[in-house]
């Protein structure tokens, strides 16, 4: 800013921004890249002057001061164009002269990041780095008590089931009374969770959806991944690649005329169908894809006119009750593929959700409940919601479990579990322990895009602009110029590493346990953590 | 070898009691140390028989085993140590043998060999689960060898690291699958020669591949060995058949690296795309083109592209003149040396160029001047009008079209109104009441703020210009609706010519400031000591002035209110020992001065209103609108009579700069209504300053040397100064100057080179170059 001018009080410094451009004028060849590449234009070419002075204490006459115009790289500190910390400057620069540095205090702008009075919106996950998952340890080494596994020697069966599981004397009742059993699925327990045609770009999603089916028909690991509220492109419904496919159905309703159109035409039944009633980043919101994202594609695959922005509203339109809400909609849905496929619902993690899920257990039609707590990610929500709303998926997930124990349908009713499974990079880990509290499988999204793409969000907030569709690496913008700057075929590529290791990972777990033929949900008495409390609410051990 | 050259060692004691192996290991020990080199075992099922026999140094010990063997036969077993056991084996056989040679005359258990290092195990039948697992080869000794006569059981050869093992496959236990469930796998090392059917091996770790000759002779040279170890010399020729060999070996990590997965890009071509169709997912929906895009691009993939916006926007100064001269652009003629045309260009805008611009107007194009932003002294308009005095008068000639129009009033607004007229090429005649040309500027505003040549100078360049000029004339309603008839357009400058005098007792005693003024100036006021002038702007100011010169010595400017009065006018009148008083309400004006309603009384032997004049409309016809004494009109100065035009302080009070250029936007309606077109205006906005770089400027310059070097220092907001930096400063050289020919220029950005940094738009003075967004691809 100008010194000579009055301030505002939302008139910020460098000093002030939670990330702070590190220019080094020595190492800088001005080669213009770390400009041309800041998705937020945060940083310009500067035009700085530099005074000289020469004095001479003994010959006044030779004093001289003079000026001379030097040019650099020059952060901006106005709120709309401050730096997001995302370092594709750093990626690009061929001398290793510029990194964006965090603050060494907590920023002045989250003040002044409500500018006209809108609160801030952003992407990605909650703003807190710790989380309870990653202090969940896995205790019971079996060594000589049990069978001893080896994870790289022994085979293992490292799959879980999806659909409703009901007691031999009971199904044998069923199909005697209905002719029909609760269809069920056999499926690999990391679940690529929700994430529409629309949140992601078109590599982004054809990429992961690339590394299921190979996954699946080249691994022989049967991954499942669920379209989230956008629709599903046309090919796809009619491709034998849809039993790879969970089909979300949410409270937009987008692209599910497509998809009813497409059914007469399906070679093959989805894996599931979702019924999103929440989702762990922003519980009790809606979403907004924005005017500007709805290009000619998108609308054609959720089956909306051009340019026109899409809210799906917090809550499904004509549910009025609980029970009317899932009886309803797993019957509709459920009919849709004349009872062949599982149809389950996914809500936030809430202190309610037992509620929910008490309800399902009355509901042989419910495939199972899946759970999405506060470390989630989304492409957009406002900040207040995605820091402050929300459940930890860990004591929710344990308290529907347990509750299923209480009233004998433990397995019965599979619960899957998301929202922060890998935060930290622990992925396997975290799943194992969630497993182990009770869920029959796990959700990642955010993961799958750090992993799979390279995602550069954080929870140290580092970009996370998912919301503005200028990701600078393509993953969740619409905009050809930045997406096409993902190639899917290494997306695909890397979506197969990361679940071949996981499964490594998986199994180096699960071996010293003693178990390979079946997941070990719900086997709690494993899991120790260094918090009295948390054991104690978790119903694990406490150790130190 | 006779039975009496075998010590005999019991497992058991003479009560028929089992020895613990304890025992029975420190009795085999004892009996080596007393140099016994044959031992027949009679075993019990004790631990780990035969090994560990290191007393007898390098002499060979031959252990017999007889009955139940127990587990991990040859245990640690040395090299001089052979171990024949005389019937079936229990688990672990050579378990970690470091070389002992140990033949078993039937099937063993499970984990035969575990992680054997050296000798040699050979099985008369089949074997377990487990065998030859975790086995090494020691470079410093001979691989290890297991060599199985029958078939082995699951989880052959996990973890092996080393050494040969021999499956021959001779009344195996399953035909189908002699080695087993998943055999060989973690194989790092060794080979796996068998004979028969298997079902699968760790293809991960192991590869099938033929047996060598070399490998072969070895393999038909031991197999007789063992064969005969085993007493079964008779079935060699039943296996010595090449064909029904077969060997496994490890793979070397290269190898493993290079897994056999089938490669993405192969997958999407035949697995892929095959199933969705060309394009995949949405090939159906759009032109699909997976490759991708680098990040730092060209052309069509920048994302934002630079704009050379030369001229798009107005520079500040004009923007701010009510004239609408183009101020910088007179300084570019100036730095290019062309003063001669920086001075015409203003003729073009003003008839005073020197009266105005130089002396008498505040200039706010220099208030507006970017520079200012920084601190930085304006760029002094006043030196370039100053020196515009000597600009010639410019040839002007009737069109063929051409329009009389009468223009009453001959000051500022009248005279630029005339002059514009003229220089449009129509005949334009100026009517005033007074004898001078030039209204107040002549009349009124002291000499000292306005040369007097200077003046003349400049009236006398608008006399030629404007040779119909008809001074000393009234008009009033009648002479007007002459005026009318006569001429195609009416122009009324008539301004304010009706001094306001305050509503008080005694006000016939008040002079107003016109009257002062124009007195004073024709030096016609008798003398007088104190004054007090009611009114504190800038005409107040020049009455006090003024004042001082005529030799007054108390001067009090009154107010009701703070006084208004800024700049010159203010400075000069608070030299000249003017007092500013304030609030002051005149209640009387009396022979001796002023009483104020305070009741404080101010001494006065001359009171000068200077509260405004008024205008004097009693000429105009009814049907030309006014309100509260002024003349109605649109952006034109067009009145609501069409063809009658009113411009200057009769349409709004201002500036002498606002009523020249009211002037000049009436004659451009009147010229484009000739023409027939809408009148041209410049609706440019006035550039946005923050894209002017100042950096370029030196804080510590406090003023300017004169008009080149004001010329020099001008930012040339919004029109490009031709410095090529921009040239200079793009890293990828896109930039290039194009000579137009036509002594103008053009600079382009090759879509090829640039990749969109910014850094012209940046870099550049003026603020041409501007970053737009890219034409969307979506």
């Amino acid at each position: 800013m100008q010194a000579d001018r009055p301030i505002s009080p939302s008139q910020l410094s460098i000093k002030d921004l939670p990330w702070q451009i590190d220019w080094n004028k020595d190492k800088c060849t001005l080669c213009g890249q770390c400009t041309t590449v800041c998705p937020v234009k945060a940083i310009e070419l500067g035009v700085f002057r530099k005074r000289e002075i020469k004095v001479d204490l003994f010959n006044p006459g030779e004093n001289k001061s003079g000026t001379t115009v030097y040019y650099g790289i020059s952060q901006k500190t106005q709120p709309e164009f401050s730096c997001i910390g995302c370092g594709m400057c750093t990626l690009v620069c061929p001398n290793n002269a510029i990194i964006p540095m965090h603050s060494d205090e907590p920023d002045k702008l989250r003040y002044h990041s409500n500018t006209g009075g809108v609160p801030r919106k952003r992407g990605g996950r909650r703003n807190s780095v710790p989380g309870i998952l990653d202090r969940i340890k896995f205790i019971r080494i079996s060594m000589l008590t049990d069978p001893a596994l080896d994870a790289g020697r022994h085979e293992f069966e490292v799959k879980t089931l999806l659909g409703r599981i009901l007691p031999p004397e009971q199904s044998i009742d069923f199909q005697k009374k209905n002719g029909w059993m609760p269809p069920v699925r056999e499926i690999y327990p990391l679940i690529i969770g929700g994430m529409s045609f629309g949140a992601l770009s078109p590599p982004m999603w054809e990429g992961l959806q690339m590394g299921v089916a190979y996954l699946n028909e080249e691994l022989n690991m049967p991954v499942r991944i669920c379209t989230g509220e956008g629709g599903c492109p046309p090919r796809l419904l009619r491709s034998r690649f849809l039993q790879y496919v969970i089909l979300q159905i949410a409270s937009g309703y987008f692209g599910w005329d497509e998809i009813i159109h497409a059914i007469p035409e399906m070679k093959v039944d989805p894996c599931a169908i979702e019924i999103k009633y929440g989702q762990g980043a922003k519980p009790g919101d809606g979403g907004l894809l924005m005017w500007h994202k709805v290009n000619r594609l998108i609308s054609q695959i959720r089956g909306v006119p051009e340019r026109i922005s899409l809210p799906s509203p917090p809550t499904h339109q004509t549910k009025y009750s609980i029970e009317e809400a899932v009886a309803k909609m797993i019957q509709s849905l459920s009919m849709a593929w004349g009872f062949r496929v599982p149809v389950y619902p996914k809500i936030s993690a809430t202190s309610t959700a037992l509620a929910v899920m008490n309800n399902l257990t009355r509901n042989p039609y419910a495939g199972g409940l899946s759970i999405d707590g506060e470390d989630g990610g989304t492409g957009a929500a406002f900040d207040v919601s995605m820091n402050h709303m929300g459940h930890p998926i860990a004591s929710s997930i344990r308290d529907c479990y347990s509750n299923l124990v209480k009233v004998g349908k433990q397995n019965e009713i599979p619960l899957f579990a998301g929202g922060g499974v890998g935060k930290n990079g622990n992925l396997a880990a975290n799943a194992a322990s969630l497993i182990m509290l009770g869920a029959s499988g796990v959700q990642i999204g955010k993961y799958a895009m750090q992993a799979a793409a390279g995602c550069l969000g954080s929870e140290t907030d580092r970009c996370n602009i998912c919301n503005i569709g200028q990701c600078p690496k393509g993953i969740t913008s619409q905009d050809p110029r930045l997406y096409r700057r993902l190639d899917p075929e290494k997306v695909a590529e890397r979506l197969v590493d990361l679940y071949v290791s996981f499964d490594v990972e998986l199994r180096k777990i699960l071996a010293p346990l003693g178990r390979s033929t079946t997941l070990p949900i719900g086997m709690s008495d494993a899991l120790g953590i260094d918090d009295e409390a948390a054991a104690k609410r978790l119903g694990i051990q406490y150790v130190v | 070898m006779s039975l009496d050259n075998y010590f005999i060692i019991k497992g058991e004691d003479e009560s028929g009691l089992r020895l613990e192996s304890r025992v029975l290991e420190e009795n085999i020990q004892n009996a080596v140390e007393a140099g016994k080199r044959n031992l027949r075992v009679y075993a019990s099922g004790q631990h780990a028989i035969g090994g560990r026999l290191w007393k007898a140094g390098s002499e060979k010990i031959n252990v017999q085993i007889f009955g139940s063997s127990g587990q991990r036969v040859g245990c640690f077993g040395f090299p001089n140590t052979y171990i024949e056991v005389n019937g079936p084996a229990s688990d672990d056989v050579g378990w970690l043998n470091a070389g002992a040679e140990i033949v078993v005359k039937g099937n063993a258990g499970n984990g035969v060999c575990n992680a054997m290092a050296q000798g040699k195990v050979m099985i008369a039948g089949n074997i377990g689960s487990r065998g030859m697992t975790m086995t090494k080869h020691n470079p410093r000794f001979e691989p290890p060898e297991l060599w199985v006569l029958g078939s082995t059981g699951d989880y052959f050869g996990e973890f092996m690291a080393g050494g040969k093992a021999v499956i021959c496959g001779y009344n195996p236990g399953d035909k189908e699958n002699i080695l087993g469930y998943r055999p060989l796998v973690g194989m790092v090392g060794g080979k796996v020669f068998f004979r028969g059917k298997i079902k699968g091996y760790s293809s991960a770790d192991a590869k099938l591949r033929n047996i060598n000759d070399k490998e072969w002779e070895w393999l038909e040279l031991n197999l007789k060995n063992f064969l005969e170890k085993i007493d079964k010399k008779e079935i060699l020729n039943e296996l010595l058949k090449k064909e029904d060999w077969q060997l496994i070996e490890a793979k070397s990590p290269g190898e493993k690296k290079n897994g056999k997965r089938r490669s993405m890009k192969h997958f999407i071509e035949h697995v892929w795309d095959k199933e969705l169709g060309k394009g995949g997912l949405i090939g159906d929906l759009e032109e699909v083109d997976r490759t991708p895009v680098p990040v730092i691009a060209t052309g069509q993939w920048r994302r934002f592209v630079p704009l050379w916006e030369n001229k798009k926007y107005m520079a500040p100064c004009q923007g701010a003149c009510p004239s609408g001269i183009p101020v910088q652009e007179r300084w570019r003629l100036i730095r290019e040396g062309k003063m001669d045309e920086a001075v015409e260009l203003a003729l073009d805008y003003t008839p005073f160029p020197a009266a105005v611009c130089g002396y008498l107007c505040p200039n706010l194009c220099m208030d507006a001047c970017t520079k200012k932003i920084n601190s930085l002294p304006a760029v002094d308009i006043k030196e370039l009008g100053k020196a515009s005095i000597g600009a010639e008068t410019p040839v002007c000639e009737l069109k063929d079209d051409y329009k009389k129009i009468a223009v009453i009033g001959g000051g500022p607004g009248g005279i630029s109104a005339a002059w514009q007229l003229r220089m449009k090429g129509h005949d334009a005649v100026i009517f005033d009441i007074e004898k001078e040309l030039g209204g107040k500027i002549s009349s009124v505003i002291p000499n000292s703020r306005i040369p007097k040549d200077i003046l003349d100078a400049e009236l006398l360049r608008i006399k030629k210009l404007i040779p119909h000029v008809q001074m000393e004339k009234r008009i009033d309603k009648n002479t007007f609706e002459d005026l009318k008839n006569n001429y195609d357009y009416v122009i009324i400058a008539t301004g304010t010519v009706k001094p306001r005098i305050p509503l008080v007792k005694g006000n016939e005693r008040i002079v107003s400031s016109l009257e002062f003024l124009r007195n004073a100036k024709n030096e016609k006021i008798n003398p007088f000591k104190n004054i007090v002038v009611i009114g504190g702007g800038n005409v107040g100011c020049d009455v006090a002035t003024e004042a001082k010169r005529l030799g007054a010595s108390n001067i009090t400017i009154i107010d009701i209110q703070k006084p208004a009065a800024f700049g010159v006018e203010r400075e000069d009148a608070e030299k000249a020992g003017a007092v500013f008083k304030w609030p002051c309400f005149t209640k009387e004006v009396t022979k001796k001065g002023i009483l104020l309603e305070s009741g404080e009384f101010l001494d006065a032997d001359m009171v000068v209103a200077a509260i405004g004049d008024e205008t004097d409309l009693s000429f105009l016809p009814e049907n030309i609108e006014t309100e509260k004494g002024l003349i109605k009109t649109d952006k034109f100065g067009r009145t609501s009579d069409f063809f009658v035009f009113a411009a200057g302080d009769v349409v709004k009070p201002g500036l002498l700069t606002d009523a020249i250029g009211a002037a000049r936007k009436a004659v451009e309606a009147i010229d484009s209504d000739c023409l027939g077109i809408d009148p041209e205006e410049d609706i440019r906005e006035v550039i946005d300053t923050s894209r002017v770089s100042l950096a370029y400027f030196d804080p510590r310059k406090t003023g300017y040397s004169g008009v080149k070097d004001c010329g020099d220092q001008c930012a040339s907001c919004g029109t490009c100064r031709d410095c090529s930096i921009c040239v200079t400063i793009c890293p990828r050289g896109a930039i290039s100057r194009i000579d137009k020919g036509d002594n103008s220029f053009e600079y382009i950005a090759d879509p090829d080179k640039c990749i969109g940094c910014g850094f012209c738009a940046e870099a550049c003075p003026c603020g041409i170059w501007v970053m737009a967004p890219n034409t969307s691809l979506s």
